[in-house]
């Protein structure tokens, strides 16, 4: 177990920095120059190269990227080109909102997909089945930043039942969560279809399997053997799909943020992108990878917790 | 003999919708299970044997559907029950033994919970159920019941696991208890161990036992009454001194002469029942068995059997009784009365001057069994298994050598070796006087076309989008056989196996595990090696087909002078087919020697545990319970310091536990690793 934990750390740290190297190169082959971009135009040659001196924007990229590593290491991500604020604070405003909207949209996602799948499963062929089945393709097919646009169009503008955009005024729990439900239910949706499939696939195996017939033989009453015996293994491998979902999700963030001006993490990186604002893209990629590895991590700890034979064999 | 019924079935006809039709899976299906006593159902596979277990729980495939028939439990017909009023008696008074304890337990759950499950109906705490459950494991010879029962089942072995699943099953004490094939997946000196677990429970709880098997040797040595049927039909009925020593009908009697235990003397070429199954969309009006029966008259096919009564059992046969009785039947028990293919060239015999054809010497394969960063994290110096440990062995041509060993033996893995398919850690294996072990593909290509492999399983390890034609000239095309026709080629081939030449068109699932078979077998022969490694060549064969396999392997033999190496764990039918045979335990040969020999005259305790561990298909030979081996195969992770058996063998003394012994001679041709073997036959009839 603990050997395991070690193993994934280190390949956890060894992804991070191949994700950050790829991004800094790629920063470095978009044109212009960062210190003419944070000083202005009309900056004299001697303060860009102080700038550039003190940013060591003179030094070779990869001198710069292990300066970077090493900063990162200590929680030092660099400062806001534009406000000269710390990376990491800029980023700590934004991530609670980011990581709210992630949250909702899969877990709702999950709450309605699971038993959508489960139910499906138990009667194949039954209207609800089918039903489940064409709405799932369907609401996969359709990328979530037109729900999002649909959705924004339809119940604030035409019905006026939620509000359109902003994250809601801080400190009004009611307002931030009505600000909550519309971007959520865009990104969660595609996903409400996946799980659904997902599961309804994988329980039609397990429910195929000599256990359940074991179960079934010795008396065990229906509600127990689907819940209680088919759906416990049988979320296993949906459980790796949410965890991948969170990959997927994080990008489909930055649409809704984008579509419906939540202050998250998405449209921060999209905004200094377009500014050149590196460290900033730099933190927030950073952020965004670390947050994808972590509940990777957790979703197979989290099997390894339901699952006894992949546990023994950790 | 009492005539307390407790459960009775009564013209049960049952159909599966297929895609091809119905298939009229069982047919007018009655007999009487009597209460305090082993029912046997016996069949081949096809024979609807499980269909009829299945259909006593309601818990039948989607697409059953019963046509007509009664299953008698008490007062109720189970077929009319609700599924709440089956729900009540699955489990409580009617329970299940399953035939593959890997598969049919849940791996997610601890015993502990499985158990308590069992028990929701019982107004008892928690406690109390844990309490039972851990009497229970106790019972069925769980050793350390009260932790053992928070394991999962993946921590148990195979026998254990079987152990627990008997344990679930008598854990409400039910009144019936069915059981679908219980030792099929259990290794020899298992089976023994079950056999006797569920004879004694039978016994303490006074409980009823269908047992539904193709075994005749479980059959009889557990067994009080025996139905036999076939073709989703019942043939005969009985006691099971009169099924097996007084068969009425054609069926049983070429059932039970096929089965190579029954066969006292030794024969290359063993007996068969011609033909397949009959296609059961069309059952015939006649007698189901009329086109495979050496007896069959015109009249057989078209007007049905009467039931013929004797004692409390019964036979469906036109040699019984009415206008096509005859008197001479059934013929004295040593008379054959199944087709004996005796045709074909004498067997060769193997020179034993002529040099061996594969020599392995001091072979060892070793696996890895953790990362070295976990190793070293967990202190492990030495983080290998030895799958293989210092074997030596030889096939001369034209011999063929039997691999015998119960699962874990490591004898695939020597298989595979021998065949350059896995890395040898040690040792030499030399093929027609080449050094050939670890030898590189691209040198090693030339010589595959000498020596391939006949793989376990016949239908997997064919590709199923592979026509039967593209499949046996595959090795043709990989060898690059420029230059000739492969029609002509696959023709050829299939004649050599007796495939008839429509077949070569068809696709593995058409395949019935026979025919599937032969497929593998011309695939071996394609490029004429001269030595085959037949890895399990008739596992999941019914015993009517499975003699079909083994002459088709003789006759070749002896027209082509193949050498081959069988790994099996078959004992009987090893007796037959084999010149000699080497004993594996645990990675190690314990005993090998000319197969006669062997088989009179173990030496090594092991051996001798093997040939007494099959149950015989006789119920005048059943086996005190003293004669069985406790214990099952230790794991490899924990290869005892001494003799690998000692922890299991009934003469071990204090030197067997000190150091592994070296292989001994007791006659040139016959070796052993054993301190204390056992010399002389008197030894044998001991416990016996």
């Amino acid at each position: 177990m603990f050997t395991y934990l070690l193993k994934r750390l280190g390949l956890a740290a060894l992804v991070v920095v191949a994700v950050l190297l790829l991004l800094f190169s790629m920063l470095h082959m978009i044109p212009g120059n960062p210190a003419i971009l944070a000083l202005g135009t009309r900056a004299s040659p001697e303060a860009i190269a102080e700038y550039s001196a003190r940013m060591h924007l003179d030094k070779p990229v990869l001198t710069q990227f292990v300066y970077f590593l090493g900063n990162a290491v200590q929680g030092d991500l660099g400062q806001d080109v534009f406000s000269n604020r710390a990376v990491t604070s800029v980023i700590g405003e934004r991530i609670g909102f980011s990581l709210a909207l992630i949250c909702t949209g899969m877990g709702w996602a999950v709450l309605l997909g699971v038993p959508l799948g489960c139910l499906a499963a138990v009667r194949p062929g039954s209207w609800l089945d089918r039903v489940t089945g064409v709405f799932s393709v369907g609401m996969i097919a359709v990328p979530s930043f037109l729900v999002s646009i649909w959705a924004l169009l339809f119940f604030s503008l035409e019905l006026h039942w939620l509000p359109a955009i902003g994250a809601g005024e801080p400190g009004d729990l009611a307002d931030q969560l009505s600000h909550l439900v519309l971007p959520a239910f865009a990104i969660g949706l595609g996903w409400v279809g996946y799980l659904a499939r997902m599961v309804r696939a994988s329980m039609l195996e397990v429910m195929g399997e000599p256990y359940i017939r074991s179960a079934r033989a010795y008396g065990l009453q229906p509600r127990r053997v689907v819940l209680g015996y088919a759906l416990r293994v049988a979320i296993l491998p949906t459980i790796t799909l949410i965890g991948m979902g969170f990959g997927g999700l994080i990008s489909s963030a930055v649409f809704a943020e984008i579509i419906f001006s939540r202050p998250g993490v998405g449209k921060m990186i999209f905004d200094a992108v377009s500014d050149r604002n590196f460290p900033i893209v730099q933190g927030g990629v950073l952020v965004a990878t670390g947050f994808y590895i972590l509940v990777v991590l957790l979703s197979d700890l989290l099997i390894a917790w339901l699952d006894p034979r992949v546990r023994s064999s950790l | 003999m009492t005539k307390d019924i407790l459960l009775n079935i009564e013209g049960l006809s049952l159909d599966f919708r297929t895609n091809r039709g119905r298939v009229k899976a069982l047919r007018d299906i009655s007999f009487p299970v009597q209460k305090g006593r082993i029912l046997g159902i016996v069949g081949e596979s096809g024979s609807g044997k499980s269909t009829v277990l299945w259909s006593i729980l309601g818990l039948l495939a989607g697409n059953a559907e019963v046509t007509a028939g009664r299953v008698d439990y008490g007062a109720r017909d189970l077929l009319t029950l609700d599924a709440q009023a089956l729900r009540a008696i699955r489990g409580e008074e009617i329970s299940v033994v399953f035939q593959d304890p890997m598969t049919s337990q849940i791996p997610v759950l601890p015993y502990a919970r499985q158990m308590s499950d069992i028990l929701y109906r019982r107004s008892m705490s928690e406690a109390d159920k844990r309490k039972a459950a851990i009497d229970m494991l106790r019972r069925v010879g769980i050793p350390d019941p009260d932790s053992r029962i928070d394991a999962y089942p993946h921590q148990f072995s195979g026998g254990m696991r079987q152990r627990a699943g008997i344990a679930m099953s008598m854990l409400t004490g039910p009144n019936l208890l069915l059981a679908d094939e219980p030792t099929t997946a259990l290794d020899v000196t298992m089976e023994a161990q079950m056999i006797g677990l569920m004879r004694g429970l039978r016994d303490d709880f006074d409980t009823t036992i269908v047992v539904v098997s193709h075994n005749l040797g479980l059959i009889a040595e557990m067994c009080d009454d025996v139905v036999v049927m076939y073709a989703g039909e019942v043939v005969e009925t009985g006691e099971v001194h009169e099924i097996f020593h007084n068969a009425r009908h054609p069926y049983t009697r070429a059932l039970l002469e096929c089965d190579p235990a029954r066969i006292a003397e030794v024969s290359r070429k063993l007996p068969v029942i011609p033909g397949d199954i009959p296609d059961l969309t069309r059952p015939l009006p006649g007698c189901i068995f009329a086109d495979r029966c050496q007896k069959a008259m015109p009249d057989c096919a078209k007007v049905a059997p009467p039931m013929v009564a004797r004692g409390g059992g019964m036979a469906r046969c036109h040699l019984l009784e009415g206008p096509l009785a005859d008197a001479s039947w059934p013929p004295p028990a040593d008379v054959v009365t199944v087709g004996r293919d005796l045709g074909g060239l004498a067997p060769v015999k193997a020179r034993s001057d002529a040099p061996p054809l594969l020599e392995v010497h001091d072979l060892n394969v070793r696996f890895r069994t953790m990362g070295p960063l976990k190793a070293r994290l967990n202190g492990v110096s030495d983080p290998f298994v030895d799958a293989v440990l210092d074997v030596s062995l030889d096939v001369k041509p034209g011999e063929t050598l039997a691999l015998v060993g119960e699962s874990g033996s490591g004898k695939t893995t020597l298989g595979r070796t021998i065949l350059n398919l896995q890395g040898a850690s040690g040792g030499t294996v030399r093929f027609d006087g080449r050094d050939i072990a670890g030898m590189a593909e691209g040198q090693f290509k030339p010589l595959r076309r000498d020596m391939t492999m006949m793989f376990q399983d016949p239908v997997g390890s064919l590709s199923p989008r592979k026509s039967v034609r593209a499949l046996i000239t595959e090795p043709l095309v990989i060898h690059g056989a420029q230059g000739r026709d492969l029609d002509t080629e696959a023709e050829r081939l299939a004649d050599m196996v007796r495939l008839p030449r429509s077949f070569l068109s068809r696709y593995p699932h058409e395949l019935s595990g026979g025919q599937a078979r032969r497929v593998g077998v011309a695939r071996a022969l394609a490029l004429n090696p001269r030595l085959i490694v037949a890895d399990e060549p008739t596992a999941g064969l019914d015993v009517s087909v499975q003699g079909e396999i083994l002459n088709l392997m003789a006759d070749l033999q002896a027209e082509h002078g193949l050498s081959y190496l069988i790994i099996t764990h078959n004992l009987p039918v090893v007796r037959h087919i084999a010149d000699r045979i080497a004993i594996m335990y645990l990675g190690r040969i314990v005993e090998d020697g000319p197969a006669a020999k062997v088989f009179a005259r173990p030496a090594h305790p092991y051996t001798r545990a093997l040939v007494e561990g099959v149950p015989q298909p006789d119920p005048d030979r059943r086996r005190p319970p003293t004669a069985v081996i406790e214990g099952e195969v230790p794991s490899l992770l924990r290869r005892p310091k001494g003799c690998d058996f000692a922890a299991r063998c009934p003469l071990a003394q204090d030197a067997c536990h000190a150091a592994k012994p070296r292989h001994t001679h007791i006659a040139p041709d016959h070796r052993h690793a054993c301190l204390f073997p056992l010399r002389t036959p008197s030894d044998l009839t001991e416990t016996a």
